[in-house]
């Protein structure tokens, strides 16, 4: 049942990369990206329970917030990549 | 116990699933923003509720922490991410568009310092 979660887990992960690979745009890209992490990190949620093993919890917190830190930086440099363009065409 | 936290932790990776196929089919960013944003925080929280009833105080303590810092975060990338699109693509084809008229109003106070201290 426990390995059953895993694998779902996993299966979004999966969906999220395709997403990370074919996605039209960067912002596509960005919430895939977030998409993946969020998986595996319920994955190593999950494992811990699975192993009755907190070693690796510690990682939860510092995936959550590089992955806050990457979706900021990146829509912030959507937006300034857009006005530069729009500032060279006019 | 163990039941009930093995059913969390599956019901969070049933929902982990949900999120997934709405990033894979969903057509437009916009949708594709919402199943992601709003559904994995989700996911993570019940299946961290599930993992905290199996592992003890000490394995809950990291999930709590990790878990208030994700309903934190991810709302507001996910914001952050939907007003770069926003400015970014054409919104004629929206039908109600309520970012617009706010969008044009912080425009015209970053441009026109004046106008900001008479108001």
């Amino acid at each position: 049942m426990i390995v059953a979660a895993i694998c779902f887990f996993g299966i979004a992960g999966l969906c999220g990369t395709y997403r990370l690979l074919v996605g039209p745009s960067l912002a596509d890209r960005v919430m895939a990206l977030d998409l993946v992490l969020i998986s595996l990190m319920g994955a190593i949620a999950v494992d811990s329970a699975r192993r009755n093993d907190t070693t690796y919890l510690v990682l939860l917190v510092v995936i959550a917030i590089i992955g806050f830190t990457a979706t900021a930086a990146a829509s912030k440099f959507i937006e300034h990549e857009h006005d530069q363009s729009v500032e060279v065409a006019t | 116990m163990t039941t009930i936290a093995n059913s969390l932790m599956l019901l969070g990776g049933f929902i982990a699933i949900l999120a997934g196929v709405g990033v894979l089919r969903f057509s437009t960013s916009y949708a594709r923003f919402h199943a992601a944003g709003k559904a994995s925080p989700v996911a993570f929280l019940v299946a961290g509720v599930g993992a905290a009833i199996e592992l003890g105080a000490s394995g809950a303590a990291h999930l709590v922490i990790a878990g208030g810092a994700m309903v934190l975060t991810v709302p507001v990338g996910v914001h952050l991410l939907f007003r770069a699109v926003h400015r970014t693509s054409n919104n004629a084809h929206l039908v109600i568009d309520e970012l617009a008229p706010a969008e044009r109003v912080s425009k015209q106070l970053a441009t026109d310092p004046h106008q900001r201290r008479q108001k």
